[in-house]
């Protein structure tokens, strides 16, 4: 499974009337494809900040004091906002915790559902164009480049080829989205009718001539491209018919033959909707270059005559030169990152140096930075993020050790120059005072410089692996992606997303996130729906854009029990069926065992234990994550509950040692001095906490914990007996 | 009209509160629907059910916030809440009544038609007569009530942030009641409310905080106060959990819990975590759309579930266990697959000891049956 999303040493703070905030400090995660990631922590654990700083909406006072969020080869904090326009709500999505304050009260379901996607849809054409135009353009270049070296004849069928794409592509989606219109059409009038003969059958049909009305434009809305030729000339007869039949209904009550009308248009739409899809692609070519009519053949043979007329005369060898064209650059970049490799490689001794200068580190950064650039290799679709976020992560790593040379001076001053009048009052005052000298905000140099070579043997690593699979690439496949690639873009700047069409897709929506009767729901106020609904709604919105990644924070924390497991459910199908990858912010540990893939507890902005939902739960390492799972009761629970003492540390002034520490009461003396690392228990778990260093002592989980753990334990063994 | 005229129950000792067909209705909405049930001495009892249920309704009906629609209100014995609306019904039923016997005896031809007639019409003007005093009476306790007695009531809110006023200082939050109450001297207010600061886990030093200067537990901790100062045998805690984290939950309930064992105060306790409820609880209530639905034991509750509302319920609760949950089976209620009552309403009715279900005749049959099996 590939990354989704990766978070590397996140550091956020808040400036704050009182002081420099640290909300997250140093934490890392990935978010794989397909799976659900919970991050559980109380509240001003650092969750929240954590999820704002991925979707970018972070408040006015926050500073991000560095690390990295890497999305589709992009850093996004460091994208411009408008790049950020494309991502948020459309690739990440977010659905907040409370259902009534994040719907706007006086705008209709309706609206608000449809107002992103039209809002999304004219981003999103133009976007696209661009993708498709740049896209397409680099292709001629390259192609022309590649095959002129062989053939120099050729170039200009090349370039000519590459228009013709641009051409007969448009077709190809006019078609298609007639088509799509059709199909809508079709559907809505099935539906109708339905709904027409129900009330009939019940007597109940109050010769509603809107009902009918409206049957007839749909039906004959699905007459073009759609419905064969036989066929569209009964309905077009059984319509007429039905128009007629309204009148002659109403006076005599009698419904047979309006009935049979209904039924017969029911029919043919359905029949036409169980055909087979025409090629629209191939279509499209057809239509334009060959100047004849489409031959009447049915569908099958109509596919795959389009597919050979497409394939001779121009796919073969559009695909053929593409190949070509992607080989020569990827080799041609393979050398280039060949050269990287060495340079990287030979920098790292300065990097690593005792001391750092600061022209000789510029010139090279700047040295490495551009070759680099110039090794990613233009063709690629999907992007390589470690080599697009190179310049970022370096650059800003390399100014913390700068900053951190510089403010590290200010700040011993300060100290002791604080330290030197506290002990003189203190002196004077003969014991301690009330008050405390802040201590120096000290930047780990090595640390800094560390990190720095992290970025570049990451890199370093990244290209050798592609060095190392060259002769596995295959050119084939990737020519076809590049086709698809091509199509996907046109089809975004084709479709233009207009009211009618956001309409049908919001009742879609509304009908997979469980709304009964969406039609009747699309033109009501918030007011109007149940808590649960009004949640469900909220997802809806959030799934409008189709996105990669659903950030649920606190998704039902304002909910009852029965509605939350509702939602839970919901939330559980949806990332299922459109294989999402969630990040799933609680507070409540028994909600996320039935979501999560992996679990992160977060502590004062810090993640102290990491692992799968079994690790997390069975055998939980970090104190606090047992103080979590003792502090809730379940329905076996009888003894005391194990509340933490204590609330979370002012993070103005974060703790020295383990941030738990204070409130916890296995804390050992060196919690109190140092900070744990992160130890491994398996390769899926692991856990901040000085308990997992071999010299430390034994200590078991509370037994409520323990016994929690054997009773479900044996309740698993008894379930698989039986 | 002297003390002697309060319609009292014979005390049951154990018995504190005693709610006798409640209804709370807004306009046409029956928030609470004819509930009943006691709270005896010293127990914890829980009321759960999803939102807009009437959990908190009755909270509040019980604490007198709101007038009662109809029903009566006992605590220790003496009705501290009435409402007319049963009488006044019962009243139009028997004019109706009336109305259809002397159709029937004027189309008939019984010869002692007038003598029945005039009898009729006794019965029925006796009968108003009898309503009418209950009405009065009914109006009557539910204004005069003895003050001492409706503070030995208190309440715990669910909001931590919203109940408490911004602009009062600690102090002045927990000693409101005891002023509004007419004690005057200073002195013994410190007194009372630094000894309340200390058993509810505060210190002295906090009472002349404001409140934003809290964390949510701690705030949530002086509402405790702000009700136990007054001395009361029963707290009302309408979700006193619900906006904490689950960290912070477990230091509320470990303080309720320690205040009902060493102060002996009886709490209604109204939530909608069942964990939590189950965990707290000795007898627990469920209600439905403003009705009680289910009544036991907590251990029996969860043991032999009957109703099909308090089975949904049950299998919604999540569990930190991962390897359960992917097991776990939801039911859904849907009342009108689940019961058939186009013969008969159901009742409210003891199927085993002590504990009750809203159910009709051959839902009874049926729930005996599980429960005898």
């Amino acid at each position: 499974m590939a990354n989704k999303l990766e978070v590397r040493n996140l550091r956020i703070s808040f400036r704050t009337v009182s002081g420099k905030l640290q909300a997250v400090r140093d934490i890392s995660f990935d978010l794989k494809d397909g799976e659900t990631l919970a991050i559980v922590g109380e509240s001003g654990s650092g969750k929240s900040v954590t999820s704002k700083a991925i979707l970018g909406i972070l408040a006015g006072n926050a500073i991000i004091d560095g690390g990295e969020i890497i999305y589709d080869g992009r850093d996004l904090l460091k994208i411009p906002e408008d790049e950020f326009y494309k991502i948020r709500g459309d690739k990440i999505a977010m659905i907040f915790q409370d259902p009534l304050s994040s719907l706007n009260p006086i705008m209709r379901i309706g609206k608000q559902l449809t107002e992103a996607m039209i809002l999304k849809g004219k981003a999103r054409q133009k976007s696209c164009r661009k993708a498709f135009n740049d896209y397409l353009a680099l292709l001629e270049k390259a192609m022309i480049r590649s095959v002129a070296k062989n053939d120099p004849a050729k170039a200009k069928s090349i370039s000519e080829k590459c228009r013709n794409f641009n051409t007969f592509e448009i077709t190809h989606l006019k078609l298609e989205t007639a088509y799509n219109n059709a199909t809508n059409n079709a559907n809505e009038a099935i539906a109708e009718i339905e709904n027409a003969l129900f009330l009939i059958e019940k007597n109940a049909f109050k010769d509603d001539k809107n009902i009918i009305k409206n049957i007839c434009d749909l039906s004959l809305g699905t007459i073009n491209d759609f419905v064969v030729k036989e066929d569209a000339e009964h309905l077009h007869g059984l319509v007429s018919d039905l128009k007629k039949s309204v009148s002659v209904a109403a006076k005599t009550k009698n419904y047979d033959d309006m009935t049979s009308y209904l039924k017969g248009i029911d029919a043919i739409l359905k029949k036409a909707l169980e055909k087979e899809m025409p090629n629209f692609f191939s279509m499209g070519y057809y239509n334009t270059f060959s100047g004849e009519a489409l031959p009447s053949l049915p569908v099958p043979e109509l596919n795959k005559f389009l597919r050979k007329y497409l394939d001779d005369n121009y796919m073969l060898e559009f695909i053929d030169g593409v190949k070509i064209a992607l080989k020569d650059s990827a080799e041609e970049h393979l050398v280039k990152k060949e050269q990287v490799v060495k340079e990287l490689n030979a920098s790292l001794p300065v990097y690593s140096g005792d001391e750092y200068v600061r022209s000789e580190i510029d010139a090279l950064t700047d040295k490495l930075v551009k070759i680099v650039h110039e090794s990613i290799d233009p063709m690629e679709i999907n992007k390589d993020s470690a080599a697009h976020t190179f310049e970022s992560s370096l650059r800003s790593a390399i100014a913390v050790y700068f900053n951190g040379e510089k403010r590290n001076v200010i700040e011993t001053k300060r100290y002791d120059r604080q330290k030197a009048s506290y002990d003189k009052k203190a002196a004077k005052a003969g014991g301690e005072l009330s008050w405390k000298v802040t201590p120096a905000a000290i930047v780990d140099l090595q640390l800094a410089k560390e990190n720095i070579c992290k970025i570049i043997t990451r890199l370093c690593e990244h290209y050798e692996e592609q060095i190392a699979q060259k002769d596995q690439r295959n050119y084939d496949d990737e020519a076809v992606a590049v086709i698809d690639y091509l199509k996907f873009n046109a089809s975004g700047f084709a479709n233009k997303v207009t009211r009618r069409m956001a309409k049908l897709r919001a009742l879609k929506l509304m009908e997979e996130v469980g709304i009964p009767e969406p039609r009747k729901r699309y033109k009501q106020y918030p007011f109007e729906f149940s808590g649960g609904m009004r949640q469900r709604i909220v997802i809806a919105i959030a799934l409008a854009a189709n996105p990669d990644i659903l950030i649920c924070d606190e998704p039902t924390t304002a909910l009852d029990v029965t509605i939350q497991a509702q939602i839970l459910e919901l939330i559980n199908k949806l990332k299922k069926e459109r294989n999402l990858s969630i990040i799933f912010i609680t507070h409540d540990l028994g909600v996320v065992a039935n979501m999560a893939d992996k679990i992160a507890v977060m502590y004062a902005g810090k993640i102290v234990e990491y692992g799968t939902s079994r690790d997390v739960f069975y055998s939980p390492a970090h104190p606090y994550t047992w103080a979590l799972l003792s502090s809730m009761p379940d329905l076996d629970t009888n003894e005391k509950l194990e509340a933490i003492p204590g609330t979370p540390p002012n993070m103005i002034y974060p703790p020295v040692g383990d941030a738990f520490a204070e409130r916890n009461k296995f804390a050992l003396k060196i919690d109190f001095e140092k900070q744990p690392p992160m130890f491994r228990i398996s390769d899926t778990h692991s856990a901040a906490t000085w308990l997992l260093h071999p010299d430390a002592p034994h200590v078991d989980p509370p037994k409520i914990v323990t016994e929690r753990i054997a009773r479900s334990k044996k309740n698993a063994g008894g379930a698989n007996n039986e | 009209m002297s003390e002697n005229n309060q319609a009292n129950k014979p005390n049951d000792d154990n018995v504190l509160l005693r709610v006798e067909n409640l209804s709370q209705h807004f306009g046409d909405l029956k928030a609470v629907d004819n509930i009943s049930f006691d709270i005896k001495k010293g127990e914890v009892f829980g009321l759960v059910g999803e939102s807009g249920c009437g959990k908190t309704t009755t909270g509040r009906s019980i604490i007198k916030l709101y007038n009662i629609t109809s029903g009566s209100i006992y605590f220790k014995g003496k009705r501290i809440g009435a409402g007319t609306l049963s009488y006044k019904n019962a009243i139009k039923d028997a004019k109706k009544k009336f109305k259809e016997d002397i159709d029937a005896l004027n189309n008939g031809n019984d010869p002692e038609k007038n003598e029945k007639a005039a009898k009729l019409k006794e019965d029925l003007k006796h009968f108003i007569a009898e309503q009418k005093k209950q009405i009065a009476s009914a109006k009557y306790d539910n204004s005069h009530v003895d003050k001492d007695l409706i503070t030995q009531i208190q309440m715990i809110f669910q909001d931590p942030i919203a109940s408490l006023d911004p602009r009062m200082t600690v102090r002045e939050i927990i000693s409101e009641g005891l002023v509004i109450k007419g004690v005057k001297d200073k002195k013994e207010i410190d007194e009372k409310v630094y000894q309340v600061l200390e058993t509810v886990g505060l210190v002295r030093e906090h009472a002349g905080r404001y409140p934003h200067e809290f964390s949510g537990g701690q705030r949530q901790r002086i509402g405790v106060a702000r009700s136990v100062i007054m001395r009361p045998e029963l707290i009302i805690a309408d979700e006193p959990v619900s906006a904490l984290d689950v960290s912070i939950q477990a230091q509320v309930i470990n303080l309720l819990n320690d205040l009902r064992h060493d102060l002996g105060i009886t709490i209604l306790f109204v939530a909608h975590d069942l964990s939590v409820v189950k965990y707290f609880s000795d007898r627990i209530g469920v209600m439905y759309f403003g009705k009680m639905v289910e009544l036991a034991d907590s251990d029996e509750l969860f043991r032999h579930p009957l109703h099909p509302y308090t089975r949904s319920l049950l299998s919604a609760i999540p569990l930190p266990d991962p390897d359960y949950e992917k097991n776990r089976k939801r039911l859904t209620y849907v009342p009108l697959r689940d019961h058939d009552y186009s013969v008969e309403q159901p009742t409210f009715r003891e199927v085993a000891h002590n504990h009750f279900v809203l159910c009709s005749d051959s839902e009874e049959a049926k729930y005996k049956e599980i429960i005898g099996g």
